[in-house]
């Protein structure tokens, strides 16, 4: 793996030059937080931003997406037929991901990209990204991620990983894509390659900054039947108004619900990002819904980031401890709390 | 304010040992700075774990509506007005309730002390009058009045308007305060202003429902924007759809907001929600004379005829 | 909220009025042409990505 050194005052001319040939993304001030949008021309991303407060899922799977579109009238040869609609996958690239964020899209294609289930939209604008990464010097208090699997210098899921050292940044190539990357930026490569150590030290000292942990160990092992009648979740969710802030801020969550939406006689079909913390989730045709009540659908969103996930991968918890739920529910609901009660469990 | 939770804990005690309530509902420290957690406590020996200080500012009505049991519940101003809501709407019954009032000095604003601080905020201490606050690097210490939830700034019903225990002496009510500053703003600008101003606000709305959902007033069954048979509104981020979303969940809230600020609280994208809101009770204040929550005595102005409407069409 | 005055009224009629019933129904549609069709508050297609 190749470290290069990236001098400060390059940086600037290198992404213009990137900004040729790939869509840039990256964290930037809103009012008072901050998330990830396309940079403008001469935009630079805000590399000094702790945790943006939306995740960039939405970079690659937009919050409202376009399937496809149809038209109802009847002279139309093609009344009634779904039809693809042309979609732009051109490259583009996530500069200044945190490793927690980047670790996530891995997660997530686990159930896009699944052996029986491929989803295109998802695939193709994951397939079209290159995440360059960011270390993490000074975690948040709230960040458990070295307990979920993940870490601040975490590179599972990067192309590149950025480390900030003085005036330079040394960039670690992980993946062939952040090779690729890197050679349309061209900083100059060659002159000066670095070496891991420094990465490798600033690695152990960030990591030993995070002190808010998880235990996740027995959650194998639990019974799920008995997890799903435990006597706590009353406890747990009484709090909960159900607003789904927990979900919409995750990079890890997935779940959408696909709507048509018809003006005139042309239409649309579309996604929408859903919530198991909503009404309509999951409600049947029928008109009935195994998930009425709030308990049952805070019970859902645990057990499905802290059982059914680990049982169905066997590859951790579908969460990177990002932290974001933590901050942002409006009522304190915190998944730490509730992942070591649910691995702590007994009858 | 901090002095209240011992007498809290001991009317809970008491109500619950004589089995007065099933539950008393409260808050608990939370596992965040400023973030308390409310909870029920329905043993006497969970009682302790009640906090109270100026991070309770989550409106504790919401959790009433269409309960059964016998409930004690810690009310500050915003909540007891909302209880009398919830009473005259026939969500609970005012015998079903024990209410322990909280004459209220104010809930802190913990989004704009984050801003305000250099880095994150790791320890935060509470006085009477001050907000200590203390991370990586930094110290400070805060006037609590500059930091207060802009409602509770601009509050005038601090006291309890309806309790059965009171925790403490009645507060000083505000008076010098000018409640609509912001509105009346709003009131000024032309139409297309006001388009742009609404469209700016809204823009980073992720229609997560937060806002609806902190809110002790919406409790339908099923909310307009969640109805699929048939669907009144799209549920993608179309801005139009977003816009419908939140006049219409204002005008749910007409004669019923007690500006308890539990919406603006709620949304994680710092959206002032309340201006919506706000409006309309500037509205029903000054054409009803109507104030939410303050009597059970008097129906509110949209679900009574008077002869003396002060809309020419309807008389 | 940005709707111009006068696009939205309201007004009380009897089922017996049926002469200020047409009355009104001229007036507001005489106001409303005045103002053109409106721009804000109209969905066509979502606008989505
Ligand atoms: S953010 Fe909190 S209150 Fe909102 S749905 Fe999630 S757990 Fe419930
Ligand atoms: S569950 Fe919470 S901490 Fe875990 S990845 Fe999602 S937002 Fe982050
Ligand atoms: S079921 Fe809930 S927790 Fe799981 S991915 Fe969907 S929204 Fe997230
Ligand atoms: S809480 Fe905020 S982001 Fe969520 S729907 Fe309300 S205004 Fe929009």
């Amino acid at each position: 793996m190749k470290v290069i050194k990236i001098d400060k005052k390059e940086w600037a001319k290198g992404l213009e030059r990137l900004s040729k040939t790939y869509q840039l993304f990256g964290p930037a001030k809103h009012e008072a937080f901050f998330v990830f949008k396309a940079l403008e021309d001469g935009e630079l991303p805000d590399l000094d931003v702790q945790n943006t407060r939306l995740s960039p899922r939405s970079v690659i799977y937009p919050q409202s997406e376009k399937m496809f579109e149809y038209t109802l009238d009847e002279d139309q040869e093609d009344h009634h037929i779904l039809k693809e609609i042309d979609k732009e996958y051109s490259s583009r690239a996530i500069i200044g991901i945190r490793p927690c964020d980047a670790k996530a899209f891995l997660l997530v294609k686990r159930n896009f990209d699944a052996p029986e289930y491929k989803d295109p939209y998802w695939i193709k604008s994951y397939e079209a990204t290159t995440l360059v990464g960011h270390g993490c010097n000074a975690p948040c208090s709230c960040c458990f991620c070295t307990t979920a699997g993940c870490g601040p210098f975490h590179e599972e899921g990067l192309d590149i990983l950025l480390v900030d050292v003085d005036d330079t940044y040394l960039a670690k190539i992980i993946t062939e894509k952040g090779d690729r990357l890197l050679a349309a930026a061209g900083w100059d490569t060659k002159t000066d390659t670095a070496t891991n150590d420094p990465i490798e030290n600033m690695k152990e000292a960030a990591e030993a900054k995070i002190t808010s942990m998880v235990s996740t160990d027995q959650l194998k092992d639990k019974s799920t039947t008995d997890l799903f009648e435990a006597s706590f979740w009353e406890d747990v969710s009484f709090a909960c108004i159900n607003c789904g802030t927990c979900t919409y801020v995750c990079p890890t969550c997935w779940c959408f619900d696909i709507q048509d939406e018809t003006h005139g006689l042309s239409g649309i079909r579309m996604r929408n990002w859903d919530s198991c913390m909503y009404p309509l989730f999951t409600f049947h045709g029928s008109g009935h819904n195994p998930r009425d009540t709030k308990t049952q659908r805070v019970r859902q969103r645990f057990m499905h980031k802290l059982k059914y996930y680990v049982d169905k991968y066997d590859n951790g918890i579908q969460c990177v401890g990002c932290g974001r739920c933590v901050r942002f529910c409006p009522v304190n609901i915190d998944i730490r709390r509730v992942c070591d009660l649910m691995n702590s469990f007994e009858l | 304010m901090l002095s209240y939770i011992d007498k809290i804990k001991e009317i809970s005690r008491r109500l619950l040992k004589e089995s007065k309530v099933d539950m008393v509902i409260g808050f608990r420290k939370g596992t965040v700075v400023m973030m308390n957690e409310p909870c029920f406590v329905k043993t006497v020996a969970d009682v302790d774990k009640l906090v109270w200080d100026s991070n309770c500012g989550i409106n504790l009505a919401n959790y009433l509506a269409n309960r059964t049991e016998k409930i004690g519940i810690v009310a500050k101003g915003c909540d007891s007005r909302n209880i009398v809501t919830h009473i005259i709407e026939n969500k609970i019954k005012r015998d079903q309730v024990v209410i322990i009032g909280v004459p209220c000095k104010g809930m802190i604003d913990r989004h704009n002390i984050e801003a305000m601080a250099e880095a994150e905020i790791q320890e935060v201490i509470e006085t009477d009058d001050t907000i200590q606050v203390k991370g990586a690097g930094f110290e400070k210490t805060l006037d609590k009045k500059e930091v207060l939830q802009e409602n509770c700034a601009i509050c005038v019903h601090r006291n309890p308007v309806i309790y059965d225990e009171l925790v403490a002496d009645e507060v000083k009510e505000q008076t010098d305060v000018d409640r609509y500053e912001d509105v009346r703003h709003i009131e000024a600008l032309s139409p297309e202003e006001k388009w742009d101003f609404f469209e700016d606000l809204l823009s980073t709305c992720i229609r997560c429902y937060g806002c609806r959902n902190a809110c002790p007033l919406c409790y339908c069954p099923t909310c307009f924007v969640d109805e699929s048979r048939p669907q009144w509104v799209g549920k993608s981020q179309d801005s139009t759809d977003i816009r419908t979303f939140h006049f219409l969940r204002a005008y749910h809230c007409a004669g019923r907001c007690t500006d308890c600020g539990a919406c603006e609280r709620a949304c994680p994208m710092g959206i002032k929600v309340r201006l919506f809101t706000k409006k309309l009770e500037k509205d029903c204040l000054e054409l009803f004379d109507w104030e939410a929550g303050l009597t059970l005595e008097k129906r509110p102005p949209l679900d009574t005829y008077r002869p003396d409407d002060p809309d020419e069409f309807i008389r | 909220m940005g709707i111009e005055p006068g696009r939205l009224q309201f007004s009380w009629i009897s089922s017996a009025e049926s002469t200020k019933f047409v009355e009104v129904v001229n007036e507001i549609t005489t106001v409303i042409k005045a103002l053109g069709p409106h721009e804000n508050f109209v969905k066509r297609e979502a606008s989505i990505a």
